[in-house]
């Protein structure tokens, strides 16, 4: 892989950093396509910047875009899983905050995986849920709609969609969450872990015998962490775990750090491992 | 005289943040971008197809007078034609800048605002960067003093610009192009001809362009480029941001 790239607005992207395949490049956030007049260069098409980051290609999708900064505020986007706190209920809704800032989003009473008039899921105000973001509308003032459930299967696709019970929310910025996606849904075999992230593998190990845990990644910046099977240590667990994550965040540590962190933690909060 | 110094996402509320400190003219700034945001009550704006740039501009010591909504409108006018205010979930929403002028000398009630101008302008630019909003181009700009013996003077003083005949703020863009001029005093054709030769020097080295357009960097008598500063801010931060990427490549 070459050295990565940083662009500013205005740069031009070298064509020899993008995917060399005859299919049709697919153009990701940052980027844009201008046309030169044809008599100025050979080649009549630039695809230049618009953000500061970093260029980011995908061989296998063919696709390109730019990584902004990673601590920008959460823009909702269709099909993304985020963790929503349910504000209030009303006749055909549930009126969830996604972040503290934006206006409502709007999660059906009936969206949720078997749900039916008499089986609705009873959720009060405070309460979590891990959805999916099923439409963002078009324009200001547009209606957010978040969906537990596969319209089109009746199952809450993927796996773990519904009403978070007990456990903690922590916020971390919205760059860590989609590393922490791309780490716990790919398989980690390799040794420096996936998207330079060691710290669940590591949790995972060391938390093992006291019961594991389970943890959910909201896009908009949340991470909900739950331990309700390690008994006596389960408080103290959840919080371990968020304090790593978030520190972690925080000094952008690398991965020997990550797992020197835990270990600290683990021992400073008194849990065995 | 060191060179100015930027940081870049200082705020953790903001969207976007930086502050810039130039040592010479004493001025330091702390801005931040919010965008894009919601609107109230604005929906019906007159460019239905483009983004709102609101831009407000708060003097440390005194509330904000005529000077500051005149500044404001200079800001409004440069940074709209740089921002892309059609990209996706823009048009329609705001892009909110607001600049604080929280050291250096205060503009007196009636006094110039061009010594400061660059440096609001630079701190726009890397809030405007670090926030991800769309731009076409970056910018960077400098202010020039010319006294009564025709020498000019970089990034004046406050006493320097009271001694001064002509003020002159010229902002380029990345690309080299001249995007904003405001001059105040007297002065001739010459006269602005070597201060835009000059300025241009400040902004992107000396080194002329080439047949590509690009803008070689030179380090000169001028010390770095202003430009330069610009994207080194901007990639140190990216550098920081995405070290776990970086080194695993």
């Amino acid at each position: 892989m070459s050295s990565p790239l940083i662009l500013l607005p205005g740069d031009e992207v070298p064509s020899e950093y993008l995917p060399n395949s005859s299919a049709p490049l697919r153009l990701g956030p940052g980027l844009r396509l201008l046309s030169q007049p044809p008599a100025t260069k050979p080649s009549k098409h630039v695809l230049t910047a618009t953000q500061a980051g970093i260029l980011s290609t995908d061989n296998k999708r063919n696709a390109v875009s730019i990584l902004s900064t990673s601590n920008r505020r959460y823009v909702p986007t269709s099909n993304d899983l985020i963790i929503a706190q349910v504000h209030h209920s009303s006749a055909d809704y549930f009126h969830c905050m996604i972040t503290p800032q934006s206006p409502h989003a709007l999660l059906g009473q009936l969206s949720f995986e078997g749900a039916t008039k008499k089986t609705r899921p009873q959720l009060k105000g405070g309460d979590l849920v891990y959805a999916r973001v099923l439409s963002t509308g078009l324009g200001p003032g547009a209606e957010i709609e978040l969906t537990c459930v596969n319209p089109a299967t009746g199952k809450a696709e993927p796996g773990g969609l519904g009403p978070l019970n007990g456990g903690m929310v922590f916020d971390i910025s919205t760059g860590m969450a989609a590393r922490l996606i791309r780490a716990s849904s790919s398989s980690s075999d390799q040794q420096e872990g996936v998207a330079g992230l060691v710290v669940l593998d590591e949790l995972g190990k060391k938390l093992e015998k006291a019961g594991g845990f389970e943890i959910a990644v909201g896009r908009n910046g949340k991470v909900w962490v739950d331990c309700s099977n390690s008994e006596d240590d389960a408080v103290r667990a959840t919080v371990a775990i968020g304090r790593c994550i978030t520190t972690i965040d925080e000094h952008n540590l690398n991965p020997t750090d990550q797992r020197k962190l835990v270990t600290r933690i683990l021992r400073e909060m008194k849990i065995e491992s | 005289m060191g060179g100015p110094i930027a940081v870049l996402h200082p705020l953790d509320r903001a969207d976007g943040s930086a502050s810039y400190k130039c040592p010479s003219t004493g001025s330091n700034i702390l801005g931040s971008v919010n965008a894009p945001i919601e609107l109230p009550g604005r929906r019906d704006a007159l460019k239905p197809e483009e983004a709102t740039i609101e831009v407000f501009v708060k003097p440390g010591t005194a509330p904000g007078g005529v000077g500051e909504r005149y500044v404001e409108g200079i800001l409004r006018t440069a940074l709209g034609r740089v921002i892309l205010g059609r990209e996706k979930g823009y048009p329609r929403r705001g892009v909110v800048i607001t600049l604080a002028i929280v050291g250096g000398e205060s503009v007196g009630r009636g006094g110039s605002y061009l010594p400061l101008l660059p440096a609001l302008l630079h701190t726009a630019t890397l809030a405007l960067l670090s926030a991800s909003v769309p731009l076409s181009v970056t910018l960077s700009a400098t202010v020039l003093a010319v006294n009564s013996a025709g020498e000019i003077t970089r990034e004046p003083s406050a006493k320097e610009v009271t001694t001064a005949t002509s003020l002159h703020v010229l902002a380029f863009t990345s690309k080299g192009h001249l995007l904003l001029n405001e001059s105040e005093g007297t002065f001739t054709f010459d006269t602005w001809d070597d201060v835009y030769e000059r300025a241009l020097a400040i902004c992107h080295g000396s080194s002329t362009f080439g047949s590509d357009g690009d803008v070689a960097m030179a380090e000169t008598t001028e010390g770095q480029p202003l430009d330069g500063i610009v994207r080194d801010t901007v990639e140190d931060h990216i550098h920081r941001d995405y070290a776990w990427k970086i080194d695993a490549a």
